[in-house]
């Protein structure tokens, strides 16, 4: 290998002079290398070379891993035994995925697997860019396993234009946003936390702890409080009521819950139940110190044992609404296959595989056992701590399979699956807003957003007087455009699904 | 550095007769006073950011949460820079990439530029409009960020490897324009000809006559150059997977993102996995122990390209 480097090196002069041409030919192999010519060379990669293993490059998130050469290794001896295939696992940090993977999948470079989701690498955008392969036919063909393991409102709430383009990860479905309280203070002062239920419940809490205990600003920080709507796009106020009949599309800052709710905060910020400059406080202190009583957060089973375990002290938590299954909340963790990839079905293949197979999934999460692990029972471990890997388990695939910790529940995943069916779909479940013919308008109101929204959701501003002004903006800026565009494409789509 | 000269003046003690002794090289002693806080006052402003760095660094971690940022932190701890050196071998290995494509980034840049820009400065290369015009071109039109990285990663196969760091910033059509500036305005055409009439080629010429006057300009593309690669982190982000070869700014600048990324992003997957992920992240005096060790050794470097800088200001304005 290194001298390999070295030979390149030398030819780096050469290769500069041949860069012009060799780029275009480069892009232009890229842009006609669409799905139906990969599957056919996959196909004929595989009748020719039936004994060499398929190499898969494998992008996914994570910080690095010391020993991932090693574990990999070992789990490459596995697949190449089951599925006569190997891996090669590219870790990319958590703030750099996005950016990177944008330029690997727009410049063509090949690879085979890529972790995508809501928040990084955007799943829809990406599908409706082409750069994943339609998993529909793989899925039927190889991924048997997956629709086996997967409630099947992942896979249909995760649909672009009515395809599938990416595995979502077994996790805990719908999203439940919870109040949660620092334990220790809700004892202190005999707070009933169960009662608090919506934003105006908490009021004579945060009175008692703000009244005993001055030095603490009860809601530590922006907890952007929860509005009862299911938004057509990250970022921007435009969607329809959860509970809504007639899927009409509105401004959601246009209606009187949200007044209500910014209402609630701006008397909670003069009351000084939050700090001061909350709205552009950033960062968790107030964890490590314990002096705040509750902020929003979205839950999972035994999520308050595990949230009292890493914040060192205990915290409770009740729900706020019931568990609804949100597209965003569908698409959180997934893998998608490469449109250019040369081997689609080996790919799926692998997918399969790690969604089924307790060994495999194992493996690449914890690393090996004795090792990086020490296992427990039949399905308990304990982590060697520093041993050099350990996986972000919720980013890789099929959860349920995984080991347990000591400490936790028999029935974790039990608990799960019963979270996943107690969970009742958003009405904009399935639908994908496509914002091609309102680029501008969503930026402009994002921006506008940015402006306006910390200061509203923290209420350091008083709605009476922004708020109009803010919906003013985000008319100018064009908002309206962005609620027709919705709206039209909305109506199309439950025409074809009759809803 | 005006503070230094204005204030390395000795000031002269009143004579018997103020009005005469009055030298013009001197501000009045009220005047000088001002300028002198004046200039005091700025450089603080510049140091005081870092001072407040380092001393956070030196801060308790409890205390830090207790009671914020503060100048006087109510306990001192090493244990930021402990903790680094423990479990820090990703820092000493970022360390030593940093240290290596900065010397090896240097010295190529300035080779090529200087061979580069010697060449289109001579009015006898026939082709130096051409390469002028390459060079100039890139300034005025760039392929953008696609296109470049598809000729490194898939044209030169650079991915991966150390020399992505190094060879995309190797070149630069400013420094190139700036030293042809400086060969043409600096290096007559009298000692390249006395060369000549010795017997030297283009090559000894180079190397023996004009190499050595022009030492403040190499110097001044080499500290340009030097500081490009130690605080380029972009590179790296594009081209490097593989953590032994992550340079120092770039894993600093990896943290932040990082820690920016799940602040922002409460949709993780759940509250736990989040946690989860922020607990992997180091501690804010850790951080900040990170960056005083990242900026200290390029604050070393300047002191000796301060030299240069100032001869090459003085032979600008004296022999034109």
């Amino acid at each position: 290998m290194k001298k390999r480097k070295g030979i390149q090196m030398a030819l780096s002069l050469l290769l500069l002079c041949s860069m012009i041409l060799s780029g275009c030919g480069g892009k232009d192999n890229g842009s006609s290398g669409q799905t139906s010519s990969g599957a056919d060379s996959g196909s004929q990669a595989q009748n020719t070379e039936k004994e060499k293993p398929v190499k898969l490059i494998w992008y996914t998130i994570s910080g690095p891993q010391k020993d991932q050469d090693k574990v990999m290794a070992e789990v490459n001896k596995y697949t190449r035994e089951k599925i006569n295939a190997e891996i090669d696992l590219r870790l990319i940090d958590w703030g750099d995925y996005s950016q990177k993977m944008q330029v690997i999948a727009a410049s063509g470079e090949p690879f085979d697997i890529a972790f995508t989701s809501s928040w990084a690498f955007n799943y829809v955008e990406s599908a409706r860019k082409g750069y994943f392969y339609e998993l529909d036919d793989l899925l039927d063909k190889y991924g048997q396993g997956i629709k086996k393991a997967l409630n099947p409102a992942f896979l249909e709430g995760s649909k672009v234009n009515g395809h599938n383009y990416a595995i979502p990860t077994n996790k805990e479905l719908p999203a439940q946003a919870v109040w949660r309280f620092n334990k220790t203070l809700a004892d202190k002062y005999n707070l009933d936390v169960s009662k608090a239920t919506t934003l105006e419940s908490l009021e004579p809490m945060l009175k008692t702890v703000k009244e005993n205990e001055p030095d603490v600003y009860p809601i530590p920080s922006n907890i952007s409080p929860y509005l009862p709507f299911d938004f057509a796009l990250e970022g921007i106020p435009v969607g329809v009521p959860i509970d809504t009949k007639d899927f009409k599309v509105i401004n959601v800052w246009d209606t009187p819950e949200t007044k209500q709710v910014f209402d609630t905060m701006h008397k909670y910020y003069q009351a000084g139940y939050l700090p001061p400059d909350v709205a552009t406080k950033q960062g968790n202190e107030h964890e490590k110190t314990g002096k705040w009583l509750l902020d929003k957060q979205h839950t999972v089973p035994f999520a308050d044992i595990q949230w009292s375990d890493s914040l060192g002290y205990k915290v409770v938590s009740t729900p706020i609404h019931k568990p609804i299954v949100f597209n965003w909340s569908v698409t959180g963790s997934m893998q998608a296959i490469s449109a250019k990839t040369k081997h689609p079905e080996k790919a799926m293949e692998f997918l399969n595989l790690l969604n089924t197979d307790e060994h495999l999934r194992n493996l690449i999460n914890y690393g090996l056992e004795g090792v990086h692990y020490k296992k427990l029972s039949e399905d308990t471990f304990e982590p060697i701590p520093d041993s050099g890997y350990s996986m972000p388990s919720f980013t890789l695939g099929n959860m349920f399979l995984l080991y347990k910790l000591k400490d936790d529940p028999k029935d974790k995943w039990e608990q799960y699956q019963k979270f996943n069916e107690s969970a009742t779909n958003a009405p904009l479940l399935g639908f994908q807003f496509d914002p091609t013919n309102v680029m501008t308008e969503i930026a402009n109101v994002k921006n506008a957003v940015d402006e306006y929204g910390p200061a509203l959701n923290t209420g350091s501003v008083d709605p009476a007087k922004v708020l109009p002004q803010a919906i003013e903006k985000l008319k100018a800026q064009g908002i309206d455009k962005i609620i027709a565009e919705c709206q039209k494409q909305l109506d199309e789509w439950k025409a074809q699904n009759n809803k | 550095m005006d503070n230094s000269i204005a204030a390395g003046q000795p000031v002269n003690k009143p004579s018997k007769k103020p009005k005469k002794a009055r030298n013009f090289h001197q501000l009045p002693p009220f005047w000088n006073a001002v300028v002198n806080l004046a200039v005091g006052l700025f450089s603080f402003a510049c140091v005081y950011p870092f001072l407040f760095v380092v001393i956070i660094s030196l801060t308790d971690e409890k205390a830090l949460a207790l009671n914020g940022y503060s100048l006087f932190p109510k306990k001192w701890s090493f244990e930021a820079y402990s903790y680094i050196f423990r479990t820090g071998d990703q820092l000493l290995r970022s360390y030593g990439v940093t240290i290596f494509i900065t010397l090896v980034g240097t010295l190529l840049t300035v080779a090529i530029v200087s061979l580069y820009a010697y060449a289109i400065s001579r009015s006898y290369f026939k082709f130096r409009g051409i390469f002028s015009f390459i060079a100039f071109f890139t300034m005025l039109f760039g392929g953008g960020l696609v296109p470049s990285y598809i000729v490194v990663s898939q044209v030169l196969h650079l991915k991966d490897t150390i020399w992505a760091l190094i060879l995309p910033m190797s070149v630069s059509a400013f420094s190139i324009l700036i030293m042809r500036t400086f060969f043409k305005t600096m290096v007559p055409d009298a000692i390249i000809e006395s060369g000549k009439i010795d017997g030297a080629g283009e090559f000894r010429v180079f190397i023996s006559l004009v190499l050595p006057i022009s030492l403040p300009g190499l110097a001044t593309i080499g500290l340009f150059a030097a500081l490009g690669y130690w605080n380029d982190w972009f590179n790296a982000l594009l081209y490097i997977d593989d953590a032994k070869l992550v340079p120092l700014q770039s894993l600093l600048m990896k943290i932040e993102t990082n820690i920016q990324f799940i602040l922002q992003n409460s949709a993780i997957g759940s509250g736990t996995d989040r946690s989860a992920i922020a607990r992997s992240l180091p501690a804010e005096t850790t951080r900040m122990a990170m960056v005083v060790l990242a900026t200290l050794p390029i604050i070393f470097a300047y002191p000796f390209f301060q030299r240069y800088f100032v001869q090459g200001l003085t032979i600008g304005s004296v022999k034109e």
